[in-house]
């Protein structure tokens, strides 16, 4: 089987976005995901009669509001069309456009509107994720995404001090660029000299994980249109961006054999290696001009940029310290803040990908790169490792 | 009087005086008349001479002025002082009438007088706000809670105090008492930001604002016992309402023949594996088939009992235990454990024993230590201990 062949090509023609913040009780879910909608239907200068088919989805156990899709169909607007509902975890937001990409490649639909949203302050985030572990195993041991199990190995490969460091570095510069995001829910005006006062001062969570390096909880919702080849050549509002590929990994259900005396290769260099080689990129870092990470802690950002990009060594260290990551570096991580800045679960991995469109496109504002962008990387995770990786690109160039 | 867009025409006069900047005055020569019908109007004439000024109110003729001010009525004069009406659209409909020297009207005087700023009430400080806080205490939401938090909100405006509730009754008292549960340390003015609003507890708690020192559990329930903090002059604002409700759920799940095996397995205090037999990983727990090779695993072995640890959690976040709900003990750890004779793939992940918490390291060698009953369920196994 050829995998990922695809019917047509696809791009991105609206983007919409709701503010994220901690709370909005002016609003409610149905509300939030209207706005989400109206912006992209806006955005691509379309009403809702363009939409051929829905596709919608959350964490279910978040809001403990099961097929919220039936009490949202007045705000997606999906009244009298097909709908999926997706659920993937963390990585909702990122299949969400996975399955959207595959029902317009396949031809089936033409036209496909995608939702992603999160209200975390309606639920309990910890408790929701807990209850998502084996019930009959390892539910008893396991406390919501937070672990420091990754700053533990990074700090036996690479020492405590360079470590702790490289997470407050990354940490204070995914503020410096949410700060310029006026969509970002937390902007703390963090100065990287606060990193010794930081690394001190914050409160631990587990281990060498304290609250700065955690993502926050987040309420807000993004929403996409995706196209076929043809509709785009009839012309768009904005600039088109293609979907030129995407690759999904996970491993098995269980937890415990992640840290055995061999370590397994982890999912997002699975992830990154199979998805690289299918589209002939042999030198990730060179060839993108943007990645948007889903990073929910700065431990992890700090691992995983080396297993995306597949560095060896401490090549990834090396490269954030030198500032290589920053707005202005060799390959800018995360413009919109990351996943640290703005958390709406469901919406979180979707927005990735909308942020790395917008950066193509051009549009992304205070965050807008300032050198052109071609090529652009975004990433999706959750559930039990599961990665979600997905190449952009501003012109169908495969 | 007559007030418009909170306040009157003498105001602005009689702040002339304070917002003047005699450094930018130092060559002007003027006089300014004004002119103000209606109810709250009048005449001031004000004089800027060398560096210095003065402003009066005048009954009858204005005489010569550099340049005269016309205002149909004090709506007209403070909506154009504050920009709330535009200049021109009142210059367009004749309610503003300028004679003289309009120039100076446009440039020099917003160069040398500050803008004008309707006056606020005094602002709140840290300590009004402590201050009141027995007020507004809710004994209906406090009932059977014993708690002594204290706060040291330094800088202007702030202090020392301590808050006490017992006995659906709370003091407030100057100073730190020794016992409070938690004591937390902030600027006066981050205080403030908190009880109205301004600021985000979350992110002032993360970015290193606010230092909690004792019980953070104590810290965050803090708010629970009161009404919320309203500003004496706050606008009224529509109520957000929200519906709460709490959801609970029996649960119960059928373990299958390969978890089965596992669960009795601990009833008889051994921790059991299954083999894949294509790739020969022992996996624990036992699992319906081996992801890797996709076949059936049938063969089972004990590991262990003992093991070293690999990786470990020590976490100090009290989340919800799972299983009951109530809030975990912490700290507590979950290790990550290479039972000897199980393959190199897989340690097996469980909660270390809480007295051996600080001498835990990568490395540390561990047995299991069991329950005085074993039943086959989730409790027989209690915490694995360090041995060396």
């Amino acid at each position: 089987m050829q995998k990922h062949r695809k019917n047509r090509n696809v791009a991105i023609i609206g983007i919409g976005q709701t503010a994220l913040s901690s709370h909005k009780e002016d609003q409610n879910q149905v509300e939030m995901v209207a706005e989400a909608v109206r912006n992209a239907l806006e955005d691509a200068g379309k009403t809702i009669d363009d939409i051929d088919c829905v596709v919608h989805g959350n964490m279910e156990l978040f809001e403990m509001q099961f097929q919220p899709d039936m009490w949202h169909a007045l705000g997606c607007g999906s009244y009298g069309k097909e709908e999926y509902r997706i659920t993937t975890g963390g990585t909702v937001g990122a299949t969400l456009v996975c399955a959207s990409d595959n029902l317009v490649a396949s031809g089936l639909y033409d036209t496909v509107l995608c939702i992603g949203f999160e209200k975390l302050q309606e639920g309990n985030t910890t408790g929701g994720i807990t209850n998502m572990a084996d019930p009959l195993w390892f539910r008893n041991l396991q406390t919501g995404a937070l672990t420091s199990t990754t700053a533990m190995e990074l700090i036996q490969k690479f020492g405590k001090e360079r470590v702790l460091r490289a997470a407050m570095k990354y940490r204070i510069m995914m503020d410096k660029h949410a700060m310029l995001n006026p969509r970002a829910h937390r902007r703390l005006g963090l100065e990287y000299d606060q990193m010794e006062t930081l690394m001190e001062t914050s409160p631990q969570l587990v281990g060498e994980l304290r609250l700065i390096h955690m993502c926050s909880q987040s309420d807000g919702a993004c929403a996409m249109i995706l196209t076929s080849e043809d509709r785009v050549r009839e012309g768009t509002a904005k600039p088109p961006v293609w979907i030129r590929d995407h690759e999904t990994s996970h491993r098995e259900e269980n937890m415990s054999n992640l840290y055995g005396a061999r370590k397994p290769k982890s999912t997002h260099r699975d992830c990154a290696e199979r998805l690289f080689a299918r589209n002939g990129i042999t030198d990730p870092l060179g060839y993108f001009d943007v990645f948007e990470m889903y990073d929910p802690s700065a431990f992890w950002a700090v691992d995983w940029l080396g297993e995306f990009l597949l560095l060896e060594g401490d090549e990834h260290l090396r490269l954030l310290e030198a500032g290589e990551f920053d707005l202005d570096g060799k390959l800018p991580v995360n413009p919109s803040g990351g996943v640290i800045a703005s958390n709406p679960i469901g919406a979180t991995a979707m927005l990735r990908i909308a942020e790395a469109a917008l950066q193509i496109r051009g549009d992304a504002g205070g965050h807008q790169i300032k050198k052109e962008v071609r090529h652009a990387l975004a990433s999706g995770f959750g559930g039990s490792l599961w990665t979600v990786l997905m190449i952009l690109e501003k012109e169908p160039n495969w | 009087m007559s007030r418009y867009y909170g306040t009157t025409v003498d105001d602005i006069f009689d702040t002339m005086p304070e917002r003047f900047q005699p450094q930018e005055a130092k060559d002007v020569d003027v006089v300014v008349g004004y002119e103000c019908g209606g109810e709250g109007g009048g005449k001031w004439r004000l004089k800027v001479r060398e560096g210095a000024m003065a402003v009066e109110k005048v009954e009858g003729d204005l005489g010569p002025c550099t340049a005269t001010v016309f205002a149909a009525d004090a709506e007209t004069f403070i909506g154009v002082t504050l920009n709330k009406i535009a200049a021109l659209d009142a210059l367009t409909s004749g309610k503003l009438r300028i004679t003289g020297d309009a120039s100076l009207l446009m440039n020099l005087l917003p160069r040398i007088f500050k803008p004008y700023r309707v006056p606020g009430p005094a602002p709140v400080t840290a300590r009004d706000i402590v201050a009141g806080m027995a007020d507004r205490f809710r004994p209906d939401k406090a009932a059977g809670v014993s708690l002594k938090f204290a706060y040291d909100l330094t800088g202007e405006g702030g202090g020392r105090f301590t808050v006490a509730i017992a006995d659906g009754r709370c003091r407030v008292t100057e100073g730190l008492e020794k016992d409070a549960a938690v004591k937390m340390t902030m600027e006066a003015s981050t205080f403030v930001g908190l009880m109205t609003g301004t600021m985000d507890a979350t992110a002032a708690f993360t970015s290193g604002k606010v230092r909690i020192d004792g019980d953070m559990g104590a810290a965050a329930a803090t708010g629970r016992y009161f009404d919320r903090y309203v500003p004496p002059d706050a606008p009224r604002v529509e109520e957000l309402l929200s519906l709460k409700k709490v959801t609970s759920i029996d649960q119960r799940f059928a373990t299958g023949p390969v978890m089965g095996k596992w669960f009795a397995g601990l009833r008889e205090r051994k921790l059991l594996a299954n083999v894949c037999p294509v790739c020969r990983r022992t996996m624990i727990h036992p699992r319906e088939v081996c992801a890797s090779c996709h076949v059936r695993a049938g063969e089972y072995v004990e590991l262990g009992p003992e093991g070293y640890v690999t990786n470990y959690d020590l976490v100090y976040y009290a989340s919800p235990d799972p299983l009951t709900g109530a809030v975990r003990d912490t700290p507590y750890a979950c290790a990550w454990i290479m039972l000897d004779g199980a393959s190199p793939e897989e340690a097996f992940a469980f909660e270390i024993k809480k007295e051996d918490l600080p001498r835990l390291k990568i490395g540390s060698r561990v047995r299991p230590v069991w329950a005085e009953k074993t039943v086959g369920s989730f409790r027989d196994l209690l915490y694995f201990e360090i041995i060396d």
